[in-house]
């Protein structure tokens, strides 16, 4: 229902000027942040590491390079990670597996991190997930226009065919030459089959492109727990201040112990075009 | 409880019965002179017996005495105090007429006039509007409005600009029960609060109900807006409204056969669509409100009322691409009949709608959504004078509701949404009340009554039953119970008991101490501030209890004078059980399990109110503050833990004043201050994935800055010649005239330039305050013929 946040941004903004402030916080207590990823896709496992940090600070948050991690699967495989292998200089906090392997559909799988002697742990379960049809490419004519970027004003059409026997979830990224793509930094994109028919013939994925540019999209299925995960965080990084919408709150996590993040599993696929004229 | 009804009753049938030989009722309706408008609220008193009453909505009076010959007062706000002798040996029916009291420039008139009504009535925690004194303040957006002078009140605080909401007494926007003409208003606000639903032009009398609310209401927990408009003038044509910088309007009333039946007909329609066509913009905006009323006297102890209701909202985006609108539209037939010379009675038949639809056209994403919620009722309100000291009012009310939450469709045959309805709901809403004023003594008279609420969530439906209703992960849906039309899924029953109590201190100043009991089974469950019509209305259900709410109110009331000055000064506690809220992360939109999203918990409130109120002479005004407190506690909500409520203001002051300069000119103006709204602010941040989210704490913990601005206005009223036919008048205003920037919204962002690049590594953040509007000048023209 993107539609409709769109659409109360439109409302306000009909006739509301902004500005920045400065706000005034009183100091909290850091938490501990756990990000990871098992998919069905060699080279994609992860796990990563870090702390909060203060509003107003610059940089990366402070990572942990020293945590103990470890993923098991329900057919009673353990697979340690190790802080960051291959020593590279941004991948601080990053843990890969010793031995890489991948997740499987159908399968849970549980993490385990151990920081300062404390435990986090979480489970998720692997779903199925279709493949993507084909993708085509269409000028959108509003934003030829009047480009954000000029040139950049085509968009990729998605089609395939969406399972309306299960309730499935999924999560879409997005790249435009190899780099997430977005139509709003804050966006997460993610979808509920509920309301969506069966027929999927030609929704327009995020953000512009333009001749030349190799648009690539990728979909994850997600466990309902993970869509709930997304779903909140959207809710976080887009909340009005609590003017139309309930106040934010942090987003439910699978993680014990009172870690934010979430471990996610999922199987992916993807479909990749270049735009031409 | 039926034998205590049966009790009531048969001691009404004894005294009515063993009527004693020597009493004798005085009776008849107070008109104005000029037009032939019932008159509400007019004070019928004799000084002789210290009895009196006023005339009720339909501006009919009963006083029932013992035989003799009195002097009797007929007075009322604006109008010259008439004292007559009647002589009462058997029961007299008098109609009066007063004449409008046009002393503009004149000294201030010195009179007996009973103008005491606040020190004098039971009621306490309640305001009228004056009409008169309301047309001469600055209007807000150069429109007349009664909401926005409502939030000037004490005790009520204003939602803030871009809405009509309004919070009473630590209750939310919700809370209030807004009715025209006996039918309810489900959203009374334009355009985002801009102008309410309500046009000045037609309205006679309006009411507002904060604490001690008699017991012929109910339905809500904090406030009753009772609003009536204009029958139609009874005796010539006439024709008046207005263009303004805002809207344009025309209000046609008149005679259909004079003195026996009149019409009133009026619109309102919005001028902001026409500068954005002319400023060639793809998007529009528009609003119409249209009235309509027939009234008939039939005989002297029959008259029927027809009024209805349309208004409607529509802002389209992108030339038509998207599009959203919402409209209220009520229709009331009324019968007021008197059985005899003491016993009044009104029956009234309300259909009422509110609808709402938001619609986005894209080929492969379009949809349209529908919602609305549709109520049928009758309502038999019966008064009876049963002696001079007892008053007695009775009645019965049905309501049968429907509320469809969601119709969607798609809007293109490629369109990924497929056509999706959301299960209605049905409501059956009885209430049946009995209440007594009495006057003990002298020194203190009793309001006291009870309602007694009877609803019932009935099918046809398909409840489903869910292993754990809180859980909204794992959704276990573990039985769906069928019921069919009519039949009873859920009944509450709840008695609301009503008391308020006056004790006369001295000359004009009382002591006034009230308690009362609300019940609430309409819910309209909205997590923001800004109530959207997006946020739907539930009735109590299997999953929703009835919200309930005692509040207990004490009050000093004095008039300086001779009535001039009003004073008075409140204090309240109320205390709400299973007030509603959504649970920490809520789906609230077209969410077919959004039962599993509902808590209900705690809230509390207590506060102060002061009030001034000047309502004669050249300089009139008011001056009015209030400092009060509303939390919330409810499990699943902040994490269980208590929070300040979105409408918790600590200290609002208002003041607002005309000033008649001279024959043509007249000045208004008026401040608002209010403590900033709570919000929830991030106290840290982190990263994951591509993203920088801000870690939450505590919900409501900071406050915006202060709310607060002066507008002022000027009226020109050029020829005060009373032999022209046509009246103009020119109304300047300006709002927020030192334009401050108040704050509507805070929210958090990556740090970037207005045009949406990011600054810095893409790890800084920022905080982003909106607001809405700045210094705005309107001009309005105003006449009648």
């Amino acid at each position: 229902m993107r539609a409709i946040l769109i659409f109360l941004v439109l409302i306000v903004t009909l006739t509301a000027c902004e500005k920045t402030v400065v706000l005034d916080f009183d100091q909290t207590d850091m938490k501990l942040v756990i990000e990871g990823w098992v998919t069905d896709a060699p080279g994609q496992q992860y796990v990563k590491v870090s702390r909060t940090t203060g509003f107003y600070t610059t940089g990366k948050t402070p990572r942990v390079t020293d945590a103990t991690v470890e993923v098991r699967d329900d057919m009673g495989n353990t697979h340690m990670f190790i802080h960051n292998p291959n020593n590279r200089p941004d991948s601080a906090g990053y843990y890969l597996p010793a031995t890489p392997f991948v997740g499987q559909t159908g399968h849970t799988y549980s993490l385990t991190v151990v920081v300062d002697g404390q435990t986090y742990e979480a489970k998720d379960k692997l779903n199925p997930t279709v493949s993507i049809d084909r993708l085509e490419t269409r000028v959108d004519e509003d934003e030829r226009e009047d480009p954000k970027d000029p040139g950049r004003f085509y968009e990729v059409l998605i089609f395939a065919r969406e399972p309306q026997e299960t309730r499935d979830y999924y999560l879409f990224k997005f790249y435009r030459n190899g780099e997430l793509a977005f139509d709003s930094e804050s966006d997460v994109y993610f979808a509920d089959d509920e309301l969506i028919g069966e027929e999927i013939d030609g929704i327009s994925g995020a953000a512009y492109y333009e001749v030349n540019d190799v648009a690539r999209i990728e979909s994850y299925s997600l466990s309902r727990e993970a869509f709930i995960f997304y779903r909140d965080l959207q809710k976080v990084l887009n909340n009005d201040g609590g003017m139309f919408n309930p106040p934010a709150a942090d987003p439910r996590s699978n993680l014990s112990n009172g870690a934010l993040g979430f471990f996610v599993t999922g199987a992916v696929v993807s479909a990749e075009i270049t735009v031409t004229e | 409880m039926i034998r205590f009804f049966l009790f009531v009753a048969t001691l009404m049938g004894v005294s009515l019965a063993a009527r004693s030989q020597d009493k004798v009722t005085l009776n008849g309706y107070i008109r104005d002179g000029a037009n032939g408008e019932e008159l509400i609220g007019v004070s019928v008193y004799i000084p002789q017996l210290k009895a009196g009453t006023v005339t009720n909505a339909y501006g009919f009076y009963a006083l029932t005495v013992p035989k003799g010959t009195y002097e009797v007062q007929f007075s009322y706000m604006g109008y010259v105090t008439q004292t007559v002798s009647i002589e009462l040996n058997s029961n007299v029916s008098r109609n009066t007429e007063l004449a409008g009291d046009a002393r503009m420039m004149d000294e201030v008139v010195v009179t007996e006039k009973r103008l005491d009504e606040n020190v004098v009535a039971v009621q306490m925690s309640k305001n009228s509007l004056n009409m008169d004194q309301i047309k001469k303040l600055p209007a807000l957006f150069g429109e007349v409005d009664i909401i926005k002078n409502i939030q000037m009140l004490p005790g009520v605080i204003s939602a803030g600009e871009g809405t009509s909401s309004f919070f009473v007494r630590g209750g939310g926007a919700d809370q209030n029960l807004i009715l025209i003409d006996e039918a309810p208003i489900y959203d009374p606000s334009h355009l985002g609060g801009l102008v309410s639903v309500f046009n000045a032009d037609v309205v006679k009398d309006s009411e507002l109900y904060k604490g001690g609310i008699p017991a012929r209401f109910g339905g809500r927990l904090s406030s009753i807006l009772e609003v009536r408009t204009r029958d139609g003038n009874m005796k010539n044509f006439s024709a008046s409204g207005g263009i303004g910088t805002l809207a344009s309007r025309l209000v046609i009333e008149g005679p259909i056969k004079k003195d026996k039946s009149s019409f009133l007909l009026s619109g309102r329609t919005s001028n902001i669509g026409l500068y954005l066509k002319a400023a060639d913009s793809d998007n529009g905006v528009n609003f119409y409100d249209l009235n309509g009323k027939v009234n008939w006297r039939a005989n002297n102890k029959d008259r029927f009322f027809v009024s209805g209701y349309l208004g409607r909202d529509k802002i389209t985006f992108s030339g038509g691409d998207a599009s959203f609108g919402w409209g209220n539209a009520t229709g009331t037939f009324r019968w007021n009949h008197l059985f005899n010379e003491r016993l009044f009675s009104n029956v009234t038949v309300i259909a009422s709608q509110f609808d709402y639809s938001l619609s986005i056209t894209d080929p492969a994403q379009g949809f349209q959504w529908k919602s609305n919620l549709q109520e049928l009722a009758v309502k038999a309100d019966l008064q009876y004078s049963l002696n001079m000291n007892n008053d007695i009012s009775f009645g019965y009310h049905v309501t049968g509701r429907r509320f469809s939450p969601a119709e969607i469709k798609p809007t293109s045959s490629g369109s990924m949404f497929k056509e999706t309805m959301f299960d209605k709901m049905y409501a059956l809403d009885h209430s049946l009340y009995l209440s007594n004023e009495q006057r003990v003594t002298d020194k203190l008279t009793l309001e006291y009554g009870v309602r007694l609420s009877i609803f019932q969530n009935v099918g046809k439906a398909d409840v489903v039953i869910y292993e754990d209703p809180k859980n909204v992960v794992d959704i276990n849906r573990i039985d769906t119970l069928h019921y069919d039309a009519w039949e009873n899924i859920k009944t509450y029953v709840n008695l609301e008991p009503r008391l308020g109590i006056r004790y006369s201190v001295g000359e004009n100043q009382s002591v006034k101490l009230s308690y009362n009991r609300m019940v609430q089974n309409t819910h309209l469950i909205s997590g923001g501030t800004v109530p959207l019509p997006f946020n739907t209305w539930s009735p109590s259900s299997y999953y929703l209890k009835p919200q309930l709410a005692d509040q207990i109110a004490a009050g000093y009331f004095r008039n300086f004078n001779n009535n001039m000055y009003e004073v008075a000064v409140e204090t309240y506690y109320k205390d709400i059980r299973n007030v509603t809220d959504f649970a920490d992360n809520a789906e609230t939109l077209l969410n077919k399990d959004v039962a599993l999203e509902y808590r209900q918990g705690k809230s509390w409130s207590y506060g102060a109110e002061f009030m001034i109120n000047k309502k004669e002479g050249r300089l009139t005004g008011m001056l009015s503050y209030t400092w009060s407190k509303t939390m919330r506690e409810i499990e699943g909500v902040n994490k269980g833990r208590e929070f300040a409520a979105g409408y918790d203001r600590r200290n609002v002051m208002s003041a607002s004043a005309a000033y008649d300069l001279n024959k043509k000119w007249t000045l208004g103006a008026s401040f608002t201050y209010s403590t900033g709204r709570p919000f929830t602010i991030p106290a840290a941040k982190y990263e994951f994935d591509s993203y920088h989210p801000d870690m939450v704490t505590e919900r409501n913990g900071y406050r915006l800055p202060a709310f607060h601005h002066l507008d002022l206005s000027a009226t020109l009223n050029p020829n005060r010649n009373a032999n022209r036919r046509w009246k103009g008048q020119w109304v300047f205003s300006i709002y927020n005239v030192y334009s401050r920037q108040n704050a509507f919204a805070v929210y958090t962002r990556t740090r970037q330039d207005d045009d949406g690049n990011v600054l810095g590594d893409g790890t800084e953040k920022e905080a982003r305050m909106i607001y809405l509007f700045p210094i705005l000048p309107f001009v309005t023209y105003n006449f009648k013929f």
